[in-house]
């Protein structure tokens, strides 16, 4: 058996002989986003240029998810309510929700190299800087933008669609049309009952029940199953508030001038709150070139 | 102690002469490496109006505070929050705009300001665009902007028979007003209506009876014509 090196030596011998960038990024650089369990060891028989991508690695992770991440990033919108519009023609009526996007611009970038995946950090309406902690401030600072009040990332599948920092996204980054997917948090409901929260059917108002008619039934087996509640039995607890995407919301009409977006449908959440929307994935993405914003 | 003398008593004060010798001693035996002292300096003062850009020659202690880091911040892009406070109204505006270029069906059904509107209570014939009209007694009126709505109730067959029509849309050829209600109603929702015993059951024969003085009055001219007319 020949002699081994020490791990950490046969590490620096494969990065200068192997210019390989997969057995870099696993080997020498941390890793970061989707990250495996069992990470590959590197191996002496691993070497080669033209060895395939191995499978759990955030290179192969994001390859595998290339065809479901959009190509460009989405925006942040403000639920605003809804109405209906009418098709004059045919006399069809749709019901509608009217989004509104407020000062979103592009605040930064995620990038593979240094968080493992690609992302554009939007942000949208405006924070007195006064309430605005230093550290927040100092990343606004940086990136040139004003203080924004809601920030999210929203993925995208390469460095092509990271949008310029502090570029404004307008309401003309959507076109009338296109399909669009809708993520926000449902209205709150509180601590709700089984009934309510998981739909059960309660217990018999009479036949000797008493004072446990809405409650649920049993929690689970007896002896026989472990004498235990299983992990995700639904019981009783706190409702809504949680996220939701609703898919595929056609566009029915945008106003670049007030930032309008409206969408066809409803969208989860209580009016006012934030909505963001992103080109749907189940739907070919659209080819849009949005004119410039106005100032 | 008795035994010291009063003589050795006041040699007594020879003993502190001795003491320091003794210490003297002891720091002879130790090793220094100082030789000799140098007493501190007096910090020389700062000058007065000391140029900014000499400060960095300066030791740390004696450099001026920094104080709090300046973070820049900028200012924010003009809003159209603000620029748009009513999108849903702006929608809805937009909508009526082309449904309703006039403003006449805003008017009939705005129950609120126009004294003349359509109040509930009110028999109303509605005639839609595939032909069949509708009439019936308005049990309540939605305002939504443009998805304004009103509640008929009437009875076809003996049976009884509700709907609900939307005020804007094309499909609605007309609304007119066959019979106001004798008292204005002090309910905004007329539901008790569908209780037997204040259902109104059918409005068909009032209405006929509408149709019939309409034409006599019109004398011999299109009723499509009049209908138009009528509208509002």
């Amino acid at each position: 058996m020949s002699p081994r090196l020490r791990g950490k030596l046969t590490q620096l011998a494969l990065s200068f002989s192997v210019p390989s960038s997969i057995l870099q990024k696993n080997v020498l650089m941390r890793t970061f986003g989707i990250r495996s369990l069992n990470p590959p060891k590197a191996s002496r028989f691993d070497i080669g240029s033209d060895l395939p991508v191995l499978k759990s690695t955030p290179t192969a992770a994001l390859e595998r998810k290339a065809n479901t991440l959009p190509p460009r990033t989405g925006a942040i919108a403000i639920k605003k309510g809804m109405t209906a519009m009418y098709d004059p023609e045919t006399g069809k009526r749709t019901a509608c929700t009217v989004l509104q996007l407020d000062r979103v611009e592009v605040v930064s970038h995620k990038t593979q190299q240094r968080h493992g995946y690609f992302a554009v950090q939007v942000g949208s309406g405006w924070k007195h800087p006064s309430n605005v902690t230093k550290s927040l401030l100092g990343h606004f600072s940086i990136n040139g933008v004003s203080p924004k009040r809601h920030i999210f990332e929203f993925r995208v599948r390469d460095e092509s669609g990271l949008l310029p920092v502090g570029k404004a996204i307008n309401a003309d980054w959507f076109q009338e049309g296109q399909y669009i997917d809708a993520r926000s948090n449902t209205k709150g409901k509180g601590f709700a009952g089984v009934m309510k929260r998981h739909g059960f059917g309660g217990q018999d108002r009479s036949h000797g029940v008493s004072l446990t008619h809405r409650s649920l039934g049993s929690a689970g087996p007896s002896q026989g199953g472990g004498s235990r509640v299983y992990p995700g039995k639904k019981m009783a607890g706190n409702m809504g508030n949680e996220q939701n995407t609703v898919q595929n919301l056609k566009v029915l009409k945008v106003d670049p001038g007030s930032g309008v977006v409206v969408v066809n449908g409803a969208v989860s959440g209580p009016k006012g709150c934030m909505i963001r929307i992103q080109d749907a994935i189940k739907k070919p993405w659209p080819g849009v070139v949005p004119s410039e914003p106005i100032a | 102690m008795t035994a010291f003398s009063p003589i050795m008593r006041q040699l007594a004060c020879l003993r502190s002469l001795a003491k320091p010798q003794s210490s003297i001693s002891s720091q002879l035996g130790r090793r220094s490496i100082t030789t000799s002292y140098t007493p501190k300096s007096e910090p020389v003062p700062l000058p007065n109006k000391l140029p900014k850009q000499f400060i960095s020659q300066l030791p740390e202690r004696l450099q001026p505070a920094p104080g709090p880091k300046k973070v820049k911040v900028y200012p924010p892009p003009a809003s159209a929050r603000n620029a748009c406070k009513d999108p849903v109204g702006a929608v809805a505006e937009s909508q009526m705009a082309i449904l309703d270029p006039k403003g006449e069906r805003k008017a009939l059904f705005d129950y609120r300001r126009n004294p003349r509107s359509v109040k509930v209570g009110d028999i109303l014939r509605v005639t839609f665009k595939n032909g069949d009209p509708f009439s019936g007694v308005c049990l309540s009126i939605r305002l939504r902007g443009v998805d304004t709505s009103f509640l008929l109730r009437n009875e076809l067959t003996r049976v009884g028979v509700e709907m609900w029509v939307k005020a804007f849309s094309p499909n609605v050829n007309s609304v007119e007003i066959v019979q106001r209600t004798e008292k204005r109603k002090r309910r905004a929702r007329l539901y008790y209506m569908r209780q037997p015993k204040h259902d109104m059951r059918s409005v068909e024969n009032i209405v006929t009876n509408y149709l019939r003085q309409k034409s006599a009055l019109s004398g011999q001219r299109g009723r499509g014509q009049q209908q138009r007319q009528k509208r509002r």
